[in-house]
């Protein structure tokens, strides 16, 4: 056997080209590295690690399951990546393999004006897809913080979760059904029933939510039916002032159980998020210094409704202690919100030198009662984090509501990484911060993660300890329909599910 | 691709560590961060859908050779694969929030450039660039006729034929620099330039000898030679007491705004730089010219890259059209114009033509969704591809310059020998 990509044999690699030619087979190193990370935190020295071995780029349905079925033949690992930017390392190989990368997969099938839905390849972006609905008064409103980059096969692979989902629903309830490769090769529909256009189907087993989330363990999607709405005429996007956490903590309850219906979405930033967006981030507005929480609110809709919705927040807030800034941040920021997603260049080291840092953001679902208690707990570790390594910096946190009850929150503590001085010494203290940060969720009542997945070092192993039961579920699954192996394997802990199978 | 040892003195893996170092913290910058923000508006991106041919790869080819994952050798082909648009820098985080206080901003076609000038310096050449390279050093202008019967005249002595019956001096202290495209490929664009300004009442003449402006050459990492050709250009200016040059191509407008100030920096301070779009559009505003002959078209503006991603120049094109009276001007807002692009840049359709043609086509797209039956553009770079795919749609792809000609009652006509064109 010739090792000319990798690990993968020349018959396999002769069985890809056939099916999708030879410009969309890359088996150079530049192609393989350009797939092996995604923007979680990445171990940069141990690159090769994480390597797949040859890239695939179809162009349809048939080739990717043609891709599969091959990977089966021959029983080569397949890692789906779509747009790469997950923060759970979700599209990040562990076994090298082939990458199955659905970038080319772009096009709007069809728009049904009448219905009221889409459907395009699982490579389209969410931002390229409103550009095209805008002619039509309509938008997608899928709303990740990567909503210009993600695309709409990861946002199903991962169970993506949207900024604005207290108002039109998460991905899960935006995406009606899609084609579905599973690990055998076949090609099947998952939706509510059998239509491709119902939202609402009692027929059989409720499928559709089994094969979102899974990260490309249970197979891949390539094409999506998805649900439009009219482009909101009118936004209003708050933000308020609080001298302290508990106040803005207390207030956002407060404005959510107002049960506005036009409410889309409110982020409560704490005491250090502030602080460090006051030392470092300065596309920020200044405030003066007795700001020292805030929350923002989005409410989108018809003009007629957002506006008494507005008046009804404003009063809320104001009686909840809260200072409006006025229209200018409120505007600014609110729009900057969806794209700040890399914030600034750098963070600090403890002696307060500037260093090229990037964003990273850990998850987890929250009950808003626990927020306090898991967001002093998080800074704990994360300022342990920082007393042993320069490497690290607090940049505060982040709760977005999930649902418009605000019953959960999608709750974050942003670290920034100083990745150049990475080495194996401060990876191992990240993994260890990382898994602790999941542990105080799952002590808490919530959930590892709200939107990003947890198969990452760490946080992984704590999977069975919150979903119980369900992980022995997952793990039967995995065996029936990828008895092989081949979909993302040594994601999610699953090569456990083969254990038997080895003995 | 061939490879040899360098010829600039330096060992070849002594000049990659440099560039290593140089562009270390800004690879970085954008590799830890991870995002690809830039991915969707990169022109090339959006046909081909290859990762490895985006600006985060760019980025990440560098990390990779800090971290000896990656060779020159390896990464040098792939950054053919970019019209040095600058989309990307724009669409970037890093840019949009944090530039203006920290002095950073993403710098991808600097990088592109770094690159490929890094590579042809260690003999990694590209087949098409060296050949193109080759002949314009050879002819002094680029081989925009083809090579096809060898007896194109792209060559000094018909580099002013565009200018036939006009009657321009040379020299002077204002002068109208053409380049290689207009002046030998769409020679209608000059004409209604040149025109305009005699309307307008603009002295001016033309080069002694004008040479390549020596862009492109430094867009495809040809340095030493778009050095060269800059260094003619400007003696060439001095000698016949230039003050101003007018330019009419906007990818003349960055290297003269760009690259001379860099390559010449205070011997340079005192020549005045001009776009032609922005001298008329500032004319019509002060009722030096009136366009008042109708023009009864549908039609929308393509944003030149170099105009409005890489200059900030999206106003006066604007200002332009909407004086034109009979016009149907269907505007694309110039941010979603981010994302277009005709694909003829920085070498890219010498390289890779077809890829070039699949960008142009997908411009037409765009243009042709808003029922329009002419696509202006003010870059001649854009309209040979531009016009080829919108031959395919009934659209025509017309020049700005030419279009404000007609509304001034101006009959710009043909050159003698045009036949070639």
């Amino acid at each position: 056997m010739s090792l000319v990509a990798g690990g993968i044999d020349d018959r396999a690699l002769e069985a890809l080209a056939h099916v999708l030619g030879p410009d969309h087979l890359l088996t150079s190193r530049p192609a393989r590295l350009h797939r092996a990370r995604v923007p979680a935190p990445f171990p940069v020295h141990r690159w090769a690690d994480h390597t797949p071995d040859a890239v695939v780029l179809p162009g349809s349905t048939e080739e990717v399951a043609e891709v599969v079925r091959i990977a089966n033949r021959f029983g080569i690992p397949v890692v789906p990546r779509s747009g790469g930017t997950g923060l759970t390392d979700g599209a990040v190989p562990l076994r090298h393999g082939i990458l199955l990368d659905l970038k080319r997969l772009d096009r709007i099938h069809e728009l049904d004006l009448e219905n009221r839905t889409c459907t395009v390849g699982a490579g389209m972006n969410m931002l390229k897809l409103n550009e095209r609905l805008a002619a039509h008064g309509l938008i997608y409103p899928d709303d990740p913080a990567s909503y210009p980059c993600s695309l709409v096969g990861g946002r199903i692979g991962t169970s993506g979760w949207s900024l604005i989902g207290s108002r039109y629903g998460h991905t899960r309830d935006l995406v009606l059904s899609f084609v579905h490769v599973l690990p055998s090769g076949e090609v099947v529909r998952f939706g509510d029933g059998g239509g491709p256009k119902v939202s609402k189907s009692s027929t059989g087993y409720t499928l559709k939510p089994l094969f979102m989330g899974h990260q490309g363990t249970l197979g891949v999607a390539t094409e999506a039916t998805l649900k439009l709405y009219p482009k909101p005429e009118a936004e209003l996007s708050p933000f308020w002032a609080f001298e302290d956490y508990d106040s803005a903590h207390r207030a956002v309850r407060e404005l959510v159980r107002a049960d506005c219906a036009t409410f889309a979405g409110a982020v409560l930033f704490d005491e250090a998020k502030v602080r460090y967006l006051r030392r470092d981030d300065e596309a920020y507005i200044p405030q003066p210094e007795s700001v020292r929480a805030l929350v923002c609110a989005v409410l989108y809709g018809n003009e007629d409704e957002v506006r008494p919705g507005g008046r009804r927040l404003m009063r809320i807030a104001r009686e909840n202690g809260a200072r409006y800034l006025g229209d200018e941040i409120s505007q600014g920021d609110w729009a900057a919100r969806h794209d700040r997603y890399a914030t600034p260049l750098h963070g600090r080291t403890k002696a307060g030198q500037v260093v090229p840092m990037s964003w990273h953001c850990e998850d987890a679902a929250i009950n808003w009662p626990a927020l306090p208690a898991v967001t002093g707990k998080w800074h704990e570790i994360v300022g342990e984090l920082r007393r042993k390594s320069d490497v690290f910096d607090d940049w505060g946190v982040f709760a977005y509501t999930s649902a418009r009850t605000g019953v959960d929150y999608l709750t974050e503590i942003d670290v920034g990484i100083w990745e150049q001085e990475l080495d194996d010494a401060a990876w191992a203290l990240w993994v260890e911060a990382k898994r602790d940060i999941a542990a105080v969720a799952v002590a808490h009542g919530g959930s590892i993660s709200a939107c990003h997945g947890a198969c990452r070092e760490g946080e992984v192993d704590l999977v069975p300890d919150e979903l119980g039961g369900g992980y022995e579920v997952m793990r039967t699954l995995k065996r029936a329909l990828d008895p092989n192996n081949v979909m993302n394997p040594g994601k999610y802990g699953l090569d456990g599910a083969f254990e038997e199978d080895l003995k | 691709m061939s490879s040899h040892a360098s010829g600039n003195g330096r060992e070849p893996g002594a000049a990659t560590d440099e560039f290593v170092q140089e562009w270390r913290n800004a690879a970085y910058n954008c590799y830890s961060s991870g995002h690809k923000f830039c991915r969707e508006v990169c022109p090339v991106m959006q046909v081909e859908r290859n990762e490895s041919w985006t600006p985060t790869a760019f980025h990440a080819n560098v990390v990779a050779m800090e971290q000896g994952e990656l060779t020159l050798e390896e990464v040098a082909a792939d950054y053919v694969n970019c019209t040095q648009c600058g989309a990307c820098e724009l669409r970037c985080p890093n840019t949009l929030f944090t530039g203006d206080f920290y002095r950073f901003r993403t710098r991808t076609v600097d990088l592109v450039k770094a690159v490929r000038g890094l590579a042809v310096d260690q003999g990694i050449h590209q087949p098409g660039y060296h050949r193109w390279n080759l002949l314009t050093d050879e002819r002094r202008h680029e081989p925009v006729l083809g090579e096809a019967d060898g007896g194109v005249p792209v060559d000094q002595a018909h580099v002013a034929d565009w200018a036939a019956g006009l009657d321009l001096p040379t020299g002077g202290e204002t002068i109208l620099f053409v380049d290689c495209e207009a002046a030998f490929h769409r020679t209608s664009v000059p004409r209604a330039v040149a025109q305009i300004l005699q309307h307008a009442g603009v002295p001016f003449g033309l080069m002694r000898e004008q040479w390549c402006c020596g862009g492109p050459a430094a867009e495809m990492g040809y340095a030493d030679q778009a050095r060269r050709f800059a260094r003619h250009n400007l003696d060439d200016w001095r000698a016949t007491g230039v003050k101003r040059v007018i330019v009419l191509d906007p990818h003349d407008y960055i290297t003269f705004t760009e690259d001379y100030p860099t390559l010449f920096g205070a011997e340079y301070d005192d020549i005045e730089i001009v776009l032609a779009i922005e001298l008329f559009a500032g004319l019509i505003r002060e009722g030096k010219l009136t366009p008042d002959v109708p023009v009864e078209r549908a039609i929308t503006y393509h944003d030149p890259c170099r105009l409005n991603k890489r200059k900030g120049i999206w106003r006066e094109p604007r200002e332009i059209l909407r004086a034109i009276p009979g016009l149907d001007f269907r505007d694309v807002d110039r941010v979603t114009q981010w994302s277009y692009c005709s694909g003829a840049g920085a070498g890219l359709s010498v390289e890779k033509p077809e890829l070039t043609a699949k960008i142009s086509e997908r411009r037409i797209e765009h243009a042709a969704e808003l029922e329009i039956d002419a696509l202006v553009s003010a870059c001649p770079w854009s309209e040979r591809p531009l016009a080829e795919a919108g031959a395919a749609r009934q659209i025509d792809v017309v020049d700005l310059h030419e279009l404000l000609a007609e509304s001034l009652g101006i009959d710009v006509g043909a050159p003698a020998g045009e036949a070639h064109a």
